[in-house]
């Protein structure tokens, strides 16, 4: 067999002057192994702020009572279920990005896999703190689990799919967190190896004796396989069985067939929009700009366009079908959605999620660091909006008019979703404290340390045509790591 | 001997070894180390340092963890003889009267729960309207004196027996006035003991004096007919009845019974025998019985006479009269004389007004369409309201000339009521004796030196004259819970009389005048609770004639059955009223040039004020406006557009040198250039719940021609800032949904399905959900919406029977109130011909009023669906379907989510967001041991995160059918009563068996007019609702 020379139309995944196996443990274990700096201990002081505003609010809730939010008579659920629905669609892209990526064989994903993945876990995390939260017995949430027990050998409803939802969350937080934990292992070995002291005996133990033999190697591999496989239906199922939470009851505005799809594709979208805004600035301040670079921003930018796109034709369907079905409370609920009390939100929702995302068809947009960080904040912010629009305006004004509310929130309301958040980044600072936020063993697999040698080289011996050879220099430009004073 | 065989131990005792021999000296085997701790080492033995704060650090620890748990001591004390009637866990229900009305009291070991209607009573046939339903809390109510109180010191009995006896003495022989001012007594034995107390202190004069009177209607028929006295009405009589601003259903003299008497004739069985009345209201201010009218017309106060003076001289009767200027106003008259002549001799005509002259109209009206005789008895006339205006201000007279120096005060508060609370306290102040006998330190109290609390109705013996003919009794079911005595037996006391005790003295009055003529012994007396001695022509109805079937022939008989009058009533002369009503009138609507035309109504809640504290009225929700825990200025949407007024805006409403500042609330249906305010409010000294509620507005009333008129013209600007009012229901029209569901009496003639929609199309329906087979009973409810006045009485029934938390006003207004069972309240704008009911639509109604308005009111409680969406998504299975058809709650496993709620189409389950039985914040309900009292042992209490709903009263389900299992013989229909069905006074709530073909909630079910709410959704609710019908007038 000839010798394999990579094409010289494929744009490097890593780049940078030097890029050695050593240097990227070194770039990537630095945030590790030193001392923060400032922008972390900024970071970190205001997370731990807020989600120390969480734990007050929290405590607060469970102490007095859920009369403490703004919940009434008729919205029974508001800035609870918006928050858990919010949170968990954050939480899908990590799956999406570990396993449907890796079983495409999408290698540039091994430089935001790691991330994504923690970003899922805390993500899940978040969301299942709001299901605790909601209910009115906290203390008795273990009865929703189909556990023995004495009531007379009391089970679960097995038709409600609030049941199914605890079993999809769980699974999906169960699943992510092995999934990524057993990525986590090589490089937990690697830190251990690089470790001393107290250091190297915590991470021995987490590394379950990573040995790096070939075993290893090959198991690892294995086990990662399986597990995208096991994973890929959850990146579905779980999304669905939640939009099934409103599209198997009898409200008008939840009861739609359209739910599924619908809403694991908003949940891919804010997916890809939170490890944006997350990994735009992990890049900058970790100095990452090599392993997550331009190219991963423009993808993920794709993938944004395509799921906000779809997103907004669900939209456009459900006002179709409302006025096509004829049943005058369907219609009144999406009538009120656009024209009621709160059309704010829904044309909030609308602008974010399916106007802004379609900036993304011009290159310099979907290209630029601060616009995409921005729009993804956008797209953050109108994912809330379409789950409180679903959620509040459908309760709001179903049936019977006599019973038609307002929903106002109460401060608790507000500082249990700010502190929610400020929970999630305290978790997401700690992590790339204590383990890297890249995976290392997965992006060494990509580096093509010989390959520029060799292009290089090429070219100069003017053996490539010469308009490939301008094209390959200029894509080494173009996905070089950006400077972010000159864009 | 044998006997004595000796026993040994072991080997060693056997054979005595020198061992045992040895141990076995002392008391024990072994020697104890008593010596080696008692001696000096072990006693000078030093704690070790470590061991020292091991022990604290243990007992400090211990101490602190005993120390959290606080653990409350509950006492419960055991019966030590078991009185012979009471048995733990079984109710006894004893016979009283509340205001009149016949009530059972039910006790549940030795304390009363709950209050419900004594069907033998002839006015409320064992209903009860909300007021009654709720006095029960004004038992327990912690507001109240403990005890007596002499120039504000706690005394005992004694003293102020003594110190009220001296004085007494005193003004006797000073020969000063003694004035005893009440509010109405119709009582035999409560006039007697007054009368004797007037024989033994002579300058003493009995003074009634009602907040909200009836000396209009009283001096007129004085005028009229030369008896001072309020007629006996018979609604059920008249097929056409007008009222010109009388709130009959609401709170005109004596609701309750009118209430039983309207439905009369627009009931289920009224209908199938094709018969309806046909009601006109005539008003400012949109009332419960205008929201019930089949023709309703806004008029403003000033025109209320003038259209009466009208409508008597197109009656063909001769008197002065003046063009109307509204157009509306003219349309009305027109309408009601055509009514009126088609109905002569079945009409009625009532004013709610309390001006003399216009009374007299309205007499001579009667008069004029025969309703003597046959909707009015005045030979047997009402004695529920007797106060006299005048009386009271010849008081006040006397009062400020110092003529007065002993005054009491029995059931009346015109500190509060009167209206120029500073002449009224000024007067007093001059009188040397003042004597309260409030159950509470009032706002008259406070100016008196005298507190002698009077103990609560329930622990009272006492009886009451209604309507003439017609006696209840009232007997205590508990013990005073306080020091307190009755008014009664203090006046006894106090007048030496030679019997000091209340009870026998009423025993005495009633086996010496009463019991004699109805030929019934004492002990019957107390076990049936009333008396008749008029005989049956006094109140036509006897008997269950409400329920279908049997009801029919009842009611028509009723009808048929005019009274045999004794003096038949002659034309009446009108001149001189006629003057005074052109120059009453004319002066109103001149004072409101610049400004409206005020109008003071009696709430249905609180009326005139009494009832301010009971927290279960207060969060009855007013029947029109759905307000709670305030008062408010009640205004048409267009003036108050016109007045630059946005709803919940303050407003002062100003008259001379008073004024109020109240918000403002849109009424539809409210006269152009006129407010209506509710009296009541604004209590200062009542207690927990009720002080500072609402504004009073009394001081509004004007004294003009001999009584307290409740008009006024004012003046209305905008106030400082918004206060938004408390509202259980916001949204006000049903946006043309079908979960209302009406027709006019004429289609329903002509097809008795109108209006259902059950001609239209059926569908087949599937279902994903297996069958409920309900084998046994099926328990179902029917809810006919033409016999629901909206009064509010099953709501406040649910509450007492179920335990339901008052929220207050702050969670009313997050709309979290509690109540199981709501009366929703639909209005429709009548433009030209179309009705409104869209909510975007108003906005385009330009040249609209909002004057013309129907209304719907709609009990709408769990409806208990076959397929409750409400079971399908709990997570816990704390809410599934029982074989009987109820839709169960499991409190115990609900973990709260919500779910079910949210699922809900009819949005009727309520969740505990507090724990309202134990959080400061909901002081002025229930927060104390005593007011816990009340509590309906049957039923349990809530914790906070658990959801809650309508159960069709369960517990009274599980106390018949095992009430039958005793007694082994099958349940019998309308056996069960639900809170709400027993106490409707419409009976428009009908509980049941479906699978029992004879129940008479199956009938109901299967009457034409039935419609199940939302039921294209497949719920299959359990509840029906029979179609409202309109006796409208077809416009030619």
């Amino acid at each position: 067999m000839a010798g394999h020379n990579e094409s010289i139309l494929r744009e490097p995944l890593i780049t940078g002057e030097n890029i050695t196996y050593s240097q990227i443990t070194e770039d990537i274990l630095a945030p590790v192994e030193n001392k923060p700096n400032k922008a972390w201990w900024i970071g970190f002081s205001v997370a731990v702020f807020f989600a120390l505003v969480w734990v007050g609010a929290i405590s607060y809730t469970f102490w007095v009572g859920l009369g403490v939010w703004g919940l009434n008579k008729t919205v029974g659920w508001a800035w609870d279920i918006t928050g858990f629905v919010w949170w968990v669609g954050i939480g899908h892209a990590g799956t999406l990005i570990s396993a449907v990526l890796l079983l495409f064989r999408q290698n540039w994903r091994n430089s935001i896999n790691r991330s994504a993945e923690a970003m899922t876990i805390f993500a899940v995390i978040c969301a299942a703190t709001y299901i605790f939260a909601h209910m009115g017995r906290p203390w008795l949430a273990y009865w929703v689990f189909p556990l023995p027990n004495q009531f007379g050998s009391l089970w679960v409803n097995f038709n409600s799919p609030l049941v199914w939802d605890v079993f999809a969350i769980s699974t999906y937080f169960s699943v992510s967190l092995v999934f990524w934990y057993t990525g986590l292992l090589p490089d937990i070995a690697t830190i251990r190896d690089r470790a001393t002291g107290l250091r190297r005996r915590i991470y021995s133990i987490l590394s379950f004796g990573w040995a790096g033999s070939v075993k290893n190697w090959q198991r690892f591999e294995a086990v990662s396989l399986i597990l995208a496989g096991v994973s890929t239906p959850l990146v579905l199922s779980v999304h669905t069985i939640v939009s099934f939470d409103f599209a198997t009851s009898l409200e008008p505005g939840w009861h739609t067939t359209i739910f599924p799809p619908y809403f694991v594709a908003g949940a891919i979208f804010s997916g890809f929009a939170m490890v944006q805004t997350l990994l735009l600035i992990a890049r900058k301040v970790m100095k990452w700009e090599n392993y997550i670079t331009m190219f991963h921003i423009e993808s993920m930018n794709k993938i944004i366009t395509v799921t906000g796109s779809i997103v907004g034709v669900a939209y456009l369907t459900e006002l179709f079908i409302a006025w096509y079905s004829g049943v005058e409370y369907e219609q009144y609920a999406f009538l009120n959605r656009i024209s009621g009390p709160y059309w704010w939100a829904y044309w909030s929702m609308m602008t974010c999620n399916v106007i802004s995302p379609q900036l993304f068809w011009f290159k310099k947009i979907r290209t630029s660091i601060w616009a995409s960080w921005l729009l993804s904040i956008v797209v953050n912010i109108g994912m809330w909006f379409e789950r409180f629009v679903i959620i509040v305006t459908s309760l709001h004004r179903d049936y019977i008019p006599s019973s038609w509310v307002m929903f106002y929130p109460s401060l608790i309301d507000v500082l249990l979703f700010v502190g929610s958040i400020g929970v999630f980044f305290t978790l997401f600072l700690l992590f790339l404290r204590v383990l890297p936020g890249i995976a290392i063993a997965e992006v060494k697999l990509i580096l093509k340390s010989s390959s520029d040698q060799v292009k290089q080289k090429l070219i100069a011996d003017g053996k490539i045509k010469p308009e490939q050879a301008e094209a390959y220099q200029e894509s080494l430009e173009k996905f070089d790591s950006v400077d972010y004073l000159k864009v | 001997m044998e006997s004595n065989k000796k026993y040994w131990k072991g080997l060693e005792e056997l054979q005595k070894t020198p061992e045992f021999v040895e141990n076995n000296k002392g008391e024990f085997s072994e020697s104890l180390p008593i010596e080696e701790v008692l001696n000096d080492a072990g006693l000078k033995t030093v704690t070790p340092r470590r061991d020292f704060l091991k022990a604290l650090g243990f007992g400090v620890g211990a101490v602190t963890l005993a120390a959290c748990q606080k653990a409350p001591v509950h006492k419960s004390i055991p019966y030590l003889i078991k009185p012979e009637e009471v048995t733990p866990g079984v109710a006894n229900y004893y016979a009283s009267s509340f205001n009149g009305v016949g009530v059972l009291v039910k006790t549940r070991e030795g304390r009363p729960i709950k209050i419900e209607g004594n069907p033998a009573c002839l006015l409320g046939e064992g209903r009860l309207d909300a007021v009654g339903q709720a006095s029960i809390l004004d038992l327990y109510d912690v507001s109240k004196l403990k005890g007596p109180k002499l120039k504000g010191e706690n005394v005992g009995w004694q003293e102020v027996d003594s110190f009220v006896r001296g004085e007494l003495n005193k003004i006797q022989a000073g020969g000063k006035k003694i004035r005893i001012v009440s509010s109405t007594i119709n009582s035999p034995s409560g006039k007697a003991v007054i009368a004797d107390f007037i024989a033994q202190y002579p300058n003493t004069r009995h003074i009634q004096y009602d907040a909200v009177s009836y000396s209009g209607i009283i001096q007129a028929n004085q005028s009229s007919f030369g008896r001072a006295v309020i007629p006996h009405y018979h609604f059920e009589r008249a097929d056409v009845i007008v009222s010109f601003g009388a709130d009959f259903l609401g709170s005109w003299i004596s609701p309750l019974e009118f209430n039983r008497q309207y439905i009369r004739k627009r009931n289920i069985a009224s209908l199938k025998n094709k018969k309806m009345s046909r009601h006109i209201q005539i008003e400012s201010g949109m009332t419960t019985t205008g929201t019930n009218a089949d023709v309703r017309i806004a008029v403003k106060p000033s025109e209320e006479a003038l259209v009466l003076l009208n409508l008597y001289s197109a009656l063909g009767g001769a008197a002065q009269t003046q063009k109307l200027s509204n157009p509306k106003a003219e349309k009305a008259l027109t309408l009601v004389a055509k009514e009126l002549t088609a109905a002569r001799g079945r009409a009625l005509v009532v004013s709610g007004s309390n001006d003399v002259n216009v009374q007299i109209v309205v007499n001579a009206i009667n008069s004029l369409i025969g309703s003597y005789g046959t909707t009015i008895d005045i030979n047997n006339p009402s004695y529920q309201y007797a106060g006299n205006d005048a009386d009271f201000m010849t008081l006040l007279g006397e009062m400020q000339r110092g003529e007065v120096d002993g005054v009491f005060f029995v059931n009346a508060n015109p500190a509060y009521t009167f209206g120029n609370q500073k002449e009224f306290s000024e007067a007093l102040s001059k009188v040397r004796l003042k004597v309260s006998f409030s159950d509470r330190p009032d706002e008259t109290a406070a100016l008196c030196d005298v507190l002698a609390p009077v103990p609560n109705y329930l622990e009272t013996w006492n009886d009451a004259n209604p309507v003439a003919g017609y006696y209840t009794i009232v007997q205590p079911t508990i013990n005073p819970v306080y020091n307190t005595r009755q008014a009664e037996q203090s006046l006894l006391i106090w007048s030496d009389n030679p019997v000091k005790n209340y009870y026998q003295y009423v025993k005495n009055n009633w086996e010496r005048t009463i019991l004699p003529s109805v030929g019934m012994s004492w002990k019957e007396l107390l076990q049936k609770g009333v008396a008749t001695t008029g005989g049956a022509s006094i109140i036509a109805n006897t008997g269950s004639t409400l329920q279908e079937g049997a009801g029919a022939a009842g009611t028509i008989a009723a009808t048929s059955a005019p009274v045999a009058s004794g003096a038949r009533v002659g034309a009446v002369n009108i001149g001189a009223a006629a003057q005074n009503i052109l120059k009453t009138s004319q002066a109103l609507a001149q004072g409101a040039e610049k400004g409206a035309e005020l109008s003071l109504y009696e709430s249905v809640a609180l009326r005139d004020g009494r009832y301010a504290n009971n927290a279960w009225l207060q969060e009855l929700p007013d029947p029109v406006s759905k307000v709670t825990w305030d008062n408010y200025v009640a205004i048409n949407p267009k003036y108050a557009e016109k007045l630059g007024i946005v709803e919940f805006d303050n407003v002062i409403v100003k008259a001379g040198d008073k004024s109020i500042e109240l918000p403002a609330l849109y009424q539809p249906g409210q006269a152009q250039g006129t407010v209506s305010i509710a009296l009541g409010y604004g209590r200062s000294k009542v207690g927990k719940a009720g002080d500072e509620v609402g504004k009073n507005a009394y001081p509004f009333i004007t004294y003009t021609n001999g009584t307290f008129h409740r008009v006024a013209s004012v003046t209305i600007e905008k106030g400082n800032g918004r206060y938004e009012l408390a509202q259980t229901q916001t949204h006000h029209s049903f946006e043309g949904r079908n979960v209302v569901r009406e027709t006019t009496f004429n289609q329903y003639a002509n097809d008795p399905y109108s209006g259902t929609g059950k001609h239209e199309m059926e569908h087949k329906t599937y279902d994903l959900w297996p069958e409920h087979k309900q084998v046994g009973h099926s328990w179902v409810m029917a809810i006919d919406l033409n016999a629901c006045t909206g009064c509010g009485a099953c709501v406040v029934a649910c509450n007492v029977e179920n335990n339901i938390p008052v929220v207050g006003r702050d969670e009313v207004r997050r709309r979290r109130e509690m109540t199981w069972l709501r009366i929703d309240r639909y209005y429709s704008i009548q433009d030209g011909k179309n009705s409104v009911t869209e909510e975007n639509e108003l906005k385009h109604l330009d040249n609209n009023d909002f004057e013309d308005v129907t209304v719907v009111n709609q009990p709408m409680l769990c409806q208990h669906c076959d397929h409750a969406p409400c079971e399908t998504v709990c997570p816990v299975i704390a809410t599934m379907h029982s074989t009987d058809g109820l839709n169960h709650m499991a409190y115990n496993r609900c973990v709260g989510t919500r779910y079910c709620a949210n699922n809900c189409p009819y949005k009727v389950r309520r969740f505990n967001w507090f724990n309202y039985w134990n959080d400061s914040r909901f002081d002025n309900y229930m927060n104390n041991e005593f007011t816990q009292l009340v509590l309906n042992p049957d039923v349990t209490t809530r914790f906070r995160g658990v959801m809650e709903k309508c159960t069709m009263c369960i517990q009274r389900i599980q106390a018949g059918r095992l009430q039958a299992k005793i007694e082994k013989r099958p349940l019998r229909d309308l056996e069960i009563q639900t809170a709400c069905q027993q106490t409707c006074p419409g009976n428009a709530i009908i509980f049941g068996d479906r699978n029992d073909p004879n129940s008479a909630v199956r009938k109901a079910l299967d009457n034409e007019r039935t419609y199940y709410v939302l039921q294209e959704l497949n719920t299959q609710p359990g509840i029906g609702y029979q179609t409202l019908v309109r006796n409208t007038v077809e416009e030619a």
